[in-house]
């Protein structure tokens, strides 16, 4: 009899294993009064259904002295496809904010809502009036398919309508059919003893995926969605107005760890084209060949876009069309101009107003003289608009006739929610949330990239560039959720206070940045860019790009694919 | 329990010296009792003083000395009385009204009653069955009674003594001969108490004085157990200095609360304890209010007054006899028809402080003047947080910082923010024990015990617990805890949480009752346990509530009838008389402040 091989597979591969479908022991976890956590296996589990247990960082070092445990509490994030919520869903958000979380409410970089700091005994509670609102958190968060992203504002024209329903359309076909989660969080009747039923996740199977999966639709020009951070894309190709199909990306992703060279960014691949018809279909192909060739040994290997680099696009691609039965067309040309929001109004082909309000870092909450949460609510609550979150952490108040456009302008005023220019640099500014909650920063994020934005600013202004658009991005470690490396200046948390700076990505979101400088901090940061920013209001071409100049200046070296990304770091040669 | 005559614990002796004398006086009958008690006595006499033939008991004066006593201090002075009666010569008995019934009075001829007020001008919680009886129109007729009554209390309550002050017109009114005028003796009873009870005896003593008076007359029977006859070895008077081994605020940042978790080292042996006691703190006042009272006065920068006012002196409660001797010593009648007015100075009073009225009604006084308006400095109770056993010698306290803010001055508590704010380990505290015989772990290990405390409340289950824990006590513990909010105000959770895992603790409930828009009590969490409740106390739990909350008492006293009536149809009146039942039988037990 020989013996079974090695079982060599991530930890995390048997919790999933064991879990029944994702029930695993959270109930019972719930129960327990005498702590404010689960179980280690749980918090696994229940971040497939869109909550991550966390405890406030700031307080830690009381706690035991105080003879008290970690301060735990949730984030609980609530996928909204495509970004688009009715003033009724904001309105509830709202609520749930103030009664049970922290009383803030946060946009992320990929058009979903999180709240922060929902205690145990309450996680279920807010669970059930989130999806009362018809929002929900399954699969938010987990080894699956996560919110699905489209181009902001599907009433701005047909295509971005379309990429809009194939949004929902992959969101819906690629959503776990576990009853794990109306069994624990909506009361559903339990199925027999808990168990699983047959074959509940026809996709998934009983391993889900080896890691999260990632999808967006962008529509060109607009690269809001930042097509190339992600594992599998949909990019409207359009002709005389009309939606031809769609060119397929995969293989993109951000997150790496310091010092571990397997680990990089890397942008994604065009695979092809397919007709409109065929759009989930193929998604449902790419997703299942993930999942059979994913890496299941090192969670750290086993994005899709490391099964690429592993296997080659080609090999890829040859499995996908002979599981799906066809070929894939040809790919169409395709550009984009910008990854950022337009702030400000504009009119859609819908003859609406559409607002785009810049938020900074996303987070609503109210301050002593900016009631932005307040005034948000009040629009909700009075006028009728549909609310969409951006890529950016941003907001878009759409279908605004004339008088509610004057209303609102109105209400915002009324609030002290400033409407004035932001500078260019601040305007395509976005940070992770970092500290307090996230248990993986080694820096601050949110709470600093303002500070340093204002230091940034002081510069650009020094030499005339204060409208001019710069991406700029930070987060508190190297798992990039404000996609850093394709920012034309990142910056990577490595330790309190002190950040990796990568320069040199395209404007357009379609080239990786590179490594600058090494464990800096802000003043460092500072004294680095002020140079830099000199040089380039004088030497650079019209038109030219801060993450171009940098390249031609030879300032930094460019990263050609993702597998180059840690070669010729620091000042280019 | 049999009533066998027994040598107290308490008595000066070593353990196993009380044992010996238990095996022999344990099962003497009266005879021997009285025979042994006249040996004992004559034995000094044998070496050298003159043997005083035992001379005939004379018709001794019966004197019948009730107490009604929460913290023991009324149960005290009656047992005090009595001793100074038998030195006299009356035949005196002592009773808990808690523990009596009206036929009591109804035979007695000469009664002494000491009482004290509790709640809001209530009779103490045991003593509420005679209280209502003798209130009542089927009180007894009291024609051939002689009464005189001490009245116990708290000149900051608004009720200032009205226990006593009710039980004292009843009397008359029922026809019974008041033969001393009532006295209402604030916190410090200890310096008046004596004279009275002297006085009082005087009256009913018979004409010509007894010679009997050195026989020493040991009423093994009647003496009730488990009183220490000795006197303690420390008081508010002479308090222990303890030095403070620990002092952290247990509240997390973010709570609306401020909880002090107090470590107390305990090196003098004399200094004992039993989880359920309280510990009584001398305090210092704040100095800055002190400041503010001689500057009120005209007295500021006096360092002796400041010295004096710190240690000696309330000089933060605004009580209407404050009122009253300020109006008499000024001479200001604003002052005196305020102080007439009760409901007026309840109004004034309810956010003001001493201060307050003399800032507002200012007047130059000396020293002397000002204190001879001011009453003494009281100390503070603490429900002791620790076991003697557990926490070899310490003592612990849970202390909870009481600050507010009115007519703009920040208001703070004496004793609680002398902690929290002017002591830090390393300093000393003056302390002293204060048992509490009505608040105590059920005698059998096997017994279960359901804890319900709120906030501060939880204080005296750390130390009940932690003592079953170390003894390996059989008897299942469950704790219903509640406070505001989870995550900062879970007093003491990585314990609770080791005790779980030990079995030390069998059941926790939680309520917090700030986490969400409803409002959450122990008395709810109690309701949704409802079945194990019953069966607990069918097993034979004994039942325990601590607290603060003015309402918890009541809330979970209605709640435990509801679920007790529940299976009796419920029929509520069945349902409070098993509370009732419960109470008598000791194993309802409170430490509500
Ligand atoms: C909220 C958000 C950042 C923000 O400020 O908006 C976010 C926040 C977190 N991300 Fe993220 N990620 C967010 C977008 C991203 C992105 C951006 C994107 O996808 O376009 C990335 C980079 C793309 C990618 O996936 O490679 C990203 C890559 C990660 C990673 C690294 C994944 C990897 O393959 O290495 C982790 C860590 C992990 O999964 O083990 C992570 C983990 C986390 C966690 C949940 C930390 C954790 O695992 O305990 C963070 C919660 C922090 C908090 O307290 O809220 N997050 N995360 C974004 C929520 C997205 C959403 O609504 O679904
Ligand atoms: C048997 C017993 C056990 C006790 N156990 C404990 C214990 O374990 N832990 C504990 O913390 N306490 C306990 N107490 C209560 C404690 O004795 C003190 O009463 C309490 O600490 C306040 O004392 P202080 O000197 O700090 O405040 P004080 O100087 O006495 O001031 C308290 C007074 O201030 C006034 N006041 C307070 N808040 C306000 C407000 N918001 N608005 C207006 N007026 C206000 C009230 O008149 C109150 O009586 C116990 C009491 C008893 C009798
Ligand atoms: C919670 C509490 C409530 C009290 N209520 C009153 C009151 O309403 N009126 C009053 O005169 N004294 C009141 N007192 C003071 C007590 O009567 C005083 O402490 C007395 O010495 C207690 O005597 P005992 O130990 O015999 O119970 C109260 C004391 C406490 C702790
Ligand atoms: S980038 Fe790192 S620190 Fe920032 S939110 Fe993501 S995991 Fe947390």
């Amino acid at each position: 009899m020989s013996d079974t091989p090695k079982d060599t597979r991530a930890k995390n591969e048997h919790i999933k294993e064991q879990s029944r479908q994702l029930r695993g022991t959270i109930a019972a976890g719930l129960a327990d009064v005498s702590t404010g956590a689960i179980s280690e296996d749980d918090t696994q589990l229940v971040k497939f259904h869109g909550t991550y247990m966390q405890d406030d960082r700031d307080l830690r070092p009381e706690r035991t002295k105080k003879k008290l445990e970690k301060a735990f509490s949730f984030m609980i994030r609530v996928r909204v496809p495509g970004g688009l919520a009715t003033a009724e869903q904001w309105v509830a958000m709202d609520d749930i904010a103030s009664t049970y979380a922290n009383g803030t409410l946060r946009l992320t970089t990929r058009q979903a809502f999180q709240f922060h700091g929902v205690i145990k005994s309450n996680l279920k509670t807010t669970m059930q009036d989130i999806n009362a609102t018809l929002l929900d958190t399954l699969a938010a968060c987990g080894d699956v398919n996560r919110n699905v992203m489209s181009t902001a504002n599907p009433f701005l024209s047909k295509a971005h309508r379309a990429a809009f329903d194939l949004a929902n359309d992959l969101s819906d076909h690629l959503t776990p059919r576990t009853a794990a989660y109306h069994e624990i969080w909506l009361d559903g009747e339990k199925v027999a003893g808990g168990e699983a039923a047959p074959n509940e996740e026809p996709i998934y199977g009983v391993h889900y995926l080896p890691r999260k999966f990632k999808t967006v639709v962008a529509v060109p020009p607009d690269n809001d969605v930042d097509l190339y951070a992600h594992d599998l894309g949909f990019v409207a190709i359009v002709s005389q107005g009309k939606l031809t199909g769609w060119n397929v990306t995969v293989g993109g992703g951000m997150g790496m760890t310091h010092g571990d060279t397997e680990t990089f960014p890397r942008t994604a691949d065009v695979l092809g084209f397919c007709l409109p018809g065929q759009a989930v279909d193929v998604a449902e192909k790419i997703v299942t060949v993930q999942r059979d060739w994913g890496n299941r040994e090192n969670r750290k290997r086993a994005r899709l876009k490391y099964t690429i680099e592993d296997y080659g696009l080609d090999a890829f691609r040859a499995e996908v069309e002979a599981r799906l039965g066809y070929k894939l067309g040809q790919i169409r040309d395709m550009a984009f101009d910008s990854t950022g929001d337009p702030i400000g109004w504009r009119k859609g082909s819908d003859r609406r107003w559409h607002l785009t309000l810049y938020i900074e870092n996303g987070r609503i909450k109210d301050q002593p003289g900016v009631a932005l949460r307040s005034a948000l609510c009040e629009i909700a609550e009075t006028q009728s608009v549909s609310f969409i979150l951006s890529s950016n952490q941003n907001l878009i108040i759409a279908q605004a006739t004339a008088k509610t456009k004057q209303a609102i302008d109105n209400i915002l005023a009324k609030h002290g929610v400033p409407q004035g220019d932001v500078s260019g640099l601040r305007r395509n500014a976005m940070a992770c949330v970092a500290l307090p909650t996230c248990a993986l920063a080694l820096a601050e994020s949110e709470r600093y990239l303002p500070e340093l934005v204002s230091r940034l600013e002081d510069s650009l202004d020094r030499v005339g560039l204060s409208d001019d658009d710069i991406v700029i991005r930070m987060t508190g470690c190297p798992n990039g959720c404000a996609r850093p490396y394709l920012a034309e200046i990142g910056l990577v948390g490595r330790g309190p206070g002190t950040y990796n700076l990568y320069l040199g990505a395209a404007f357009d979101g379609s080239r990786l940045n590179k490594l600058f400088a090494n464990d800096v901090n802000g003043d460092a940061i500072v004294a680095q860019l002020d140079p830099m920013f000199e040089r380039y209001a004088k030497e650079r071409d019209e038109g030219e790009r801060f993450g171009d100049f940098v390249v031609r200046a030879g300032i930094v070296a460019p990263t050609t694919a993702g597998n180059t990304f840690h070669n010729d770091v620091g000042h280019a040669k | 329990m049999s009533n066998l005559a027994l040598v107290p614990q308490t008595a000066p002796f070593s353990t196993d010296q009380i044992a010996a004398l238990n095996t022999v006086v344990g099962k003497s009958n009266p005879a021997q009792r009285s025979w042994l008690a006249g040996f004992l006595a004559g034995l000094d006499a044998a070496n050298g003083v003159q043997p005083v033939a035992a001379a005939a008991p004379k018709t001794k004066v019966p004197l019948t000395i009730i107490y009604a006593s929460e913290s023991g201090n009324s149960e005290g002075l009656a047992l005090a009385a009595k001793k100074a009666a038998a030195k006299q010569g009356f035949d005196a008995r002592v009773f808990d009204m808690g523990d009596s019934d009206i036929s009591l009075l109804a035979k007695a001829e000469n009664v002494l009653i000491y009482a004290a007020t509790w709640g809001e001008g209530d009779p103490p919680q045991r003593a509420i069955d005679f209280y209502e009886t003798l209130m009542g129109d089927d009180a007894p007729k009291l024609d051939s009674v002689n009464f005189a009554v001490m009245a116990l209390g708290d000149s900051a309550y608004v009720d200032f003594c009205e226990t006593g002050k009710r039980i004292d017109a009843r009397l008359e009114e029922l026809g019974a001969k008041r033969i001393a005028d009532r006295i209402d003796l604030d916190l410090d009873f200890a310096k008046h108490a004596p004279a009275w009870t002297a006085k009082a005896l005087e009256t009913l003593r018979p004409t010509e004085p007894d010679t009997s008076d050195n026989i020493v007359h040991v009423d093994f029977a009647h003496a009730p157990d488990g009183v220490a006859d000795g006197e303690p070895a420390f008081t508010a008077e002479a308090p222990y200095e303890a030095e403070i081994a620990g002092l952290v605020n247990l509240s997390g940042s973010g709570s609306t609360r401020e909880t002090w978790h107090v470590e107390l080292a305990i090196e003098d042996p004399r200094f004992t304890y039993a989880p359920g006691d309280s510990i009584g703190v001398v305090p210092e006042n704040n100095r800055q209010i002190v400041a503010d009272v001689l500057d009120a006065v005209g007295l500021g920068g006096d360092a002796d007054g400041a010295a004096r006012l710190a240690t000696e002196f309330d000089v933060t409660t605004l009580s209407r006899r404050f009122a009253q001797k300020y109006a008499e010593l000024t001479g200001r009648d604003d002052v005196a028809r305020l102080a007439g007015d009760v409901d007026a100075f309840q109004a004034y009073a309810a956010d003001r402080q001493l201060v307050d009225l003399l800032a507002e009604h200012p007047e130059t006084l000396s020293l002397d003047q000002l204190v001879s308006v001011l009453r003494p400095l009281p100390p503070r109770l603490y429900s002791v947080a620790s076991s003697p056993i557990a926490h070899a010698d310490e003592a612990h306290l849970l202390v909870g910082a009481v600050r507010w803010a009115s007519h703009g001055r920040d208001r703070h508590g004496v004793a609680s923010t002398f902690l929290a704010d002017h002591r830090k380990a390393g300093d000393t505290l003056k302390i002293y024990p204060k048992p509490n015989k009505h608040f105590k772990l059920p005698t059998d290990p096997a017994t279960p015990i359901i804890m319900i405390g709120a906030g501060t409340g939880v204080a005296p289950y750390r130390g009940f617990v932690a003592e079953r824990a170390e003894r390996g006590d059989t008897g299942k513990n469950w704790l219903v805890f509640g406070e505001r909010n989870y995550t900062f105000d879970f007093l003491y959770q990585l314990e609770w949480q080791d005790h779980l895992e030990s079995g030390a603790l069998a059941k926790l409930d939680v309520a917090f009752s700030r986490d969400q828009p409803e409002k959450i009590y122990v008395q709810h969490r109690l309701w949704d346990a409802r079945d194990a409740l019953r069966g607990w106390v069918n097993d034979g739990a004994h039942i325990y509530i601590c607290g603060d909350e003015k309402g918890m008492a009541r809330d979970v006293d209605a709640i435990l009838a509801k679920i007790f009536a529940e299976t009796v149809g419920g029929d509520l009146s069945a349902g409070e008389a098993k509370l009732k039942a419960l109470t008598k039988a000791g194993r309802y037990q409170r430490d509500v402040y």
